[in-house]
């Protein structure tokens, strides 16, 4: 499968920095779409409808707006950013992922550029191999594999039989299985469950 | 339209003129004779065809109750597939595989199996012993009966079975799940033979929920009219 091209933001008010930087971009080996950005704001709409990797931002554009980057990178946790390291602000900033300077050779930032990119992309592929499941997910399924009936299973984790149902409505739509023998032969492959625990 | 061209289209129209208890040496003659000497109607023919062939269910023409006999006698057919050909055929490829390899995994995914094919025979029985008896009567009667059914068409639909989404766990089972090394050769026949059950199972309840249920809902309209 033809991988699918990588959409980079460039958030900073500069033309010059900007332009320079989607030439360094285009002309590298890097299959990439580029959109320009001022503002903040402008990230959040581009976000809503474009599933965007990277964000490469002058870090000025953060300042007293910590919560807000937060909050769009709590939201989008497939987003990574590259701070341009101005040199104004020292230490690297918590908010984005690394910095490069303006004065970086070309190869170099595109360097960066796809190692954030692959880093993504293995981080996307670990989370498929577990089919997303979550903790909870686990621990109830790990119940019903043990023979629990709903109501067992609510009272052991805490929870209401309706979020119990919840969640195993949400599992068969991640593994795709519905039947509960089914569901062991899953467990086991994934080693959630020991084969050892089940009766043959 | 030549039926041997039809099967050169797609050759799953044999499954269908088995299931019509129709031979394969179909000749040179075309859908129009062949329904003649076989005395099947070609609506009837045709909308079955059609499901075959993913063209929709809308008939041309309502079904008689002729039709709907043949129909029955169609399902009986791929009853007796499923249960002496296409069922065993599976089993024993998974008898293979668990027997091939050490993985645990196997063991319980035989006996999943073994449990799911025996809710499909009692699904079968119950079929071929209630509901096609029930229908049969249905359509034999004339009219002006006022007599009380304890069964009805409705109860009949609400009788389906999980058995196509049983086989859809299997399936994604061993695509996506189960760890088994090599052995291709008999992981594709398992594969290819588990989803022509697929397919005629599918055309197979689309028979029933389009065609004989409707069918005889309306016959009891009529005779309570």
């Amino acid at each position: 499968m033809r991988k699918p091209s990588l959409h980079i933001a460039i958030l900073e008010p500069s033309r010059i920095i900007c332009e320079g930087l989607q030439t360094v971009l285009y002309q590298s080996d890097l299959d990439c779409r580029i959109h320009r950005i001022e503002t903040l704001e402008e990230l959040t709409e581009l976000l809503e409808t474009v599933p965007v990797d990277i964000l490469i931002t002058n870090p000025l554009q953060f300042v007293n707006r910590e919560k807000e980057v937060r909050k769009i990178r709590k939201q989008y946790p497939s987003l990574s950013v590259a701070g341009i390291d101005y040199g104004i602000i020292q230490k690297q900033s918590m908010l984005t992922d690394l910095s490069f300077t303006l004065y970086d050779s070309a190869e170099h930032i595109v360097n960066v550029l796809s190692k954030l990119d692959k880093q993504n992309r293995s981080a996307a592929l670990q989370k498929n191999e577990d089919d997303n499941l979550t903790k909870r997910e686990i621990e109830v399924l790990t119940g019903l594999v043990n023979g629990q009936m709903n109501k067992e299973i609510a009272d052991s984790l805490n929870i209401s039989i309706h979020t119990v149902v919840r969640h195993r409505k949400n599992i068969t739509m991640k593994t795709g299985i519905r039947s509960q023998s089914g569901l062991t032969i899953y467990a086991i492959s994934k080693k959630i469950v020991a084969i050892e625990d089940i009766e043959i | 339209m030549k039926m041997a061209d039809l099967i050169d289209d797609n050759p799953n129209l044999l499954l269908m003129l088995q299931h019509f208890n129709i031979d394969f040496r179909v000749s040179d003659q075309t859908v129009s004779q062949l329904c003649t000497n076989y005395g099947i109607s070609e609506n009837l023919f045709i909308s079955i065809a059609n499901l075959y062939n993913s063209l929709g269910t809308k008939a041309q023409h309502p079904y008689t109750r002729d039709d709907l006999m043949q129909v029955i006698d169609f399902l009986k057919h791929s009853h007796h597939y499923y249960r002496s050909d296409k069922y065993p055929q599976i089993s024993s490829y998974i008898r293979q595989l668990q027997e091939n390899h050490s993985a645990k995994e196997l063991k319980l995914l035989e006996k999943f199996f073994n449990e799911y094919f025996t809710e499909v025979m009692e699904h079968l029985d119950y079929e071929d012993n209630i509901a096609f008896p029930y229908f049969i009567t249905l359509l034999k009667k004339s009219g002006d009966s006022g007599e009380q059914e304890l069964y009805s068409s409705v109860e009949y639909g609400e009788h389906h079975t999980d058995i196509e989404l049983k086989l859809k766990d299997l399936k994604h089972l061993l695509l996506k799940y189960v760890k088994i090394e090599n052995d291709l050769d008999l992981r594709r026949r398992l594969f290819f033979a588990l989803y022509e059950l697929e397919f005629d199972l599918y055309i197979h309840s689309l028979i029933e929920e389009t065609i004989l249920i409707p069918a005889g809902v309306s016959i009891e309209k009529e005779q309570h009219a």
